[in-house]
């Protein structure tokens, strides 16, 4: 008997966001008495019990696509024409990554393309956000649903507790966590990090996220060096989930300058541990923040850093964002998510689309 | 005071918003700034010139591929079904040869990129520059384990009033025992778990090469420089570098402290990665006494570091208690 469902994603990755809420989906299908089998591009050791595309038969009662970047699953898909559930979580466009990493570039314009394709086949469009979803319909796909991604805060979220929220008069921890990829502009954070230093000497900024392209990350450190801040700014990596939240309960106020967010998990995460968000107001990540933070339309160094050490001296302001956050970020439990997503798929499955 | 839920983050952007529009309209200095910051990025990002040539070849051929046969090609209705005939089967020719065309090129695409990949590996693996491939070797040695609470004390007993800088910070022992005297004192760290440990215990620590940082940092007047950690992963060369910097950096008054085990009680397996790296604090007093420095060992109760070597200038050899 074939499966009812197949979720067809490029490759399943441990770490990956997109890799991480397919697996949650299936558990929340399996739970529900319905079969899930996993399609890959290629198998990796991450990926235990997928199948790959070329031995797929398609068979299944329904098809989600994970959508995310240009890949062979998704060609095989518009090759076949198969009728599938498209579940967008964006695409960067690919003019951040022209200079940086062409073949990145080519990648996710190659996404794109396939995303126009993809649209005369999508029986369901789902979005992470309504910014997503904007995208979807503007594409001429009809019935699309906001549902975001599916992720589980870890325990330690819960566990550290929230940091005394007392900030050094010249001090103070600026946080970012994300990959270092340019349409994250990191470098923006440098520059209004190089601004703020000025009004808070001993202030700091700790960026925590894998190096995607390298000469990206060589690039910021020889910004920081460059303004001569490269002792005050952490380049952190990828750490551990562990170490993720220490970082988030050492730090004061989460900074985000990026151009394209297609939801923004680190937002969330920040927010329900109780950090004050200052953020450009870009993509999806306003509906993301709503009122918990402060959302910037201009990114120039001197207003990012007056925000920042705005946030980082007023003790009523920082205790209302916390406020806010920590409720807000409820909406994004995965208690709630789940049940969004199964809202969004039961009547297909009901139905046999 | 005003009650939180009446908070407008809105008002508040655009009050900060205008704010930095006032400011940069009345003092240009951050507007100078702002426009060295967008330049100085601009000279660091990659041009994005891409190679047009590279990549066009599969493009065209795809291109060519796509030729649409339903395209009216003529009036007489024999010559029109020829025509079409003969462009279907080009269609379809130039299709077979595409796909056939873009699965090798695309095979061969993989693997000359992973080849270049692999020799990147490899180039980097055997190509470092000396002190670099030391620096390799060096990372096979666990990082020294956080000074005890004996040597902190024993090391902040010996502090001089001023500014002090400890290279490396560690998780900020050594600096929260000099701060718990009243005495200004920063740190650097490159490990980013011992900085966010130091983090928690509010002191001074900043991230980054602390070899690289002695180097750069501006001449401060620090009353007191305290080596310990790194530099018992040094070889000798830069160990010597590291003197001669730290001496530049010193008030006249001012003293090098330095905390390291004995490199002669290490354990077989670190006797063998650390081969070459850090030198016992009897070398050490007399390095530092080569380099114009009266120096002492001091006896320390810490099983791991027994003495530890206080240096003053020469010329000016002040009190040591604080």
């Amino acid at each position: 008997m074939s499966p009812a469902v197949d979720i067809l994603i490029p490759q399943m990755a441990s770490g990956d966001a997109t890799s991480n809420h397919t697996r949650l989906i299936q558990e929340l299908l399996e739970e529900k008495g319905i079969d899930v089998r996993i399609v890959v591009e290629r198998k990796t050791r991450s990926g235990s019990g997928t199948i790959s595309i070329e031995k797929w038969r398609a068979d299944g009662q329904v098809s989600i696509l994970q959508h995310s970047i240009g890949s062979e699953v998704a060609q095989q898909v518009i090759r076949r024409k198969i009728p599938v559930v498209l579940n967008y979580h964006n695409i960067t466009p690919s003019s951040f990554f022209d200079a940086w990493q062409p073949e990145l570039a080519k990648s996710v314009a190659r996404g794109r393309q396939q995303l126009g394709q993809l649209a005369a086949l999508t029986v369901r469009g789902i979005a992470d956000s309504e910014f997503n979803a904007q995208e979807l319909r503007d594409l001429g796909i009809g019935d699309v649903v906001v549902s975001p991604v599916l992720w589980q805060l870890s325990d330690g979220a819960v566990q550290a507790g929230l940091s005394d929220g007392e900030v050094a008069e010249d001090g103070g921890t600026v946080l970012f966590v994300g990959r270092l990829v340019p349409n994250k502009c990191q470098h923006d954070l440098i520059a209004a990090f190089a601004v703020l230093s000025r009004f808070r000497p001993r202030s700091r900024l700790v960026l925590v996220g894998e190096a995607s392209p390298p000469q990206y990350l060589q690039s910021l450190k020889d910004l920081a060096r460059r303004l001569d801040v490269h002792g005050q700014v952490v380049f952190a990596g990828k750490v551990s989930d562990k170490n993720l939240y220490q970082w988030y309960q050492e730090s004061d106020v989460l900074a985000c300058a990026s151009e394209h967010e297609g939801f923004g998990v680190p937002l969330v995460e920040a927010m329900a541990n109780g950090l004050p968000v200052v953020a450009y107001d870009a993509a999806a990540v306003a509906e993301t923040v709503g009122d918990s933070g402060i959302l910037l339309r201009d990114k120039r160094p001197l207003t990012m850093a007056l925000a920042l050490h705005r946030v980082l001296g007023d003790g009523q302001l920082i205790q209302c964002l916390r406020d806010r956050g920590i409720k807000s970020a409820k909406r994004f439990d995965i208690s709630v998510t789940r049940e969004q997503m199964w809202i969004a798929l039961k009547d297909l499955l009901d139905t046999g689309a | 005071m005003l009650r939180p839920d009446l908070i407008d983050t809105e008002r508040i952007s655009a009050t900060i918003e205008a704010e930095a529009e006032k400011q940069r309209r009345e003092d240009d200095t951050f507007g100078q700034f702002e426009r060295d910051i967008e330049q100085t990025w601009a000279d660091i990002t990659p041009s994005g010139e891409v190679d047009e040539s590279r990549g066009d070849l599969l493009d065209q051929t795809a291109s060519l591929a796509a030729l649409d046969p339903q395209v009216p090609i003529g009036s007489r209705r024999g010559l029109r079904g020829v025509k079409w005939l003969v462009r279907k089967l080009t269609y379809w020719y130039i299709r077979f040869l595409t796909d056939q065309f873009n699965v090798f090129s695309g095979a061969l695409i993989r693997h000359l990129r992973s080849l270049e990949t692999r020799l990147g590996n490899l180039e980097a693996a055997t190509a470092q520059p000396v002190d670099q491939a030391e620096s390799t070797a060096s990372d096979c040695l666990d990082d020294p384990p956080e000074p005890s609470p004996a040597v902190a004390s024993l090391v902040a007993d010996f502090a001089g009033v001023g500014p002090c800088l400890v290279l490396s910070g560690g998780e900020g022992a050594i600096l929260k025992a000099i701060g718990d005297r009243g005495i200004r004192a920063r740190g650097v760290e490159q490990d980013p778990d011992r900085v966010l440990a130091g983090l928690r215990s509010r002191v001074d620590i900043r991230s980054g090469d602390a070899t690289s940082y002695l180097a750069d940092v501006g001449n401060e007047g620090f009353s007191t420089i305290v080596l310990t950690g790194f530099v018992e992963k040094l070889a000798l060369t830069d160990l010597l570098g590291v003197i001669e910097q730290a001496g530049h950096k010193l008030m006249k008054t001012g003293r090098i402290i330095v905390a390291v085990a004995d490199p002669a009680n290490r354990s077989r397996v670190e006797l063998e990665l650390g081969s070459g790296l850090g030198i016992s604090p009897v070398t050490w007093r007399h390095l530092l006494e080569r380099a114009g420095f009266d120096a002492s060992l001091e006896p320390c109760s810490d099983s791991r570091i027994t003495e530890i070597v206080v240096a003053h200038r020469s010329e000016s050899r002040p009190d040591n208690s604080n």
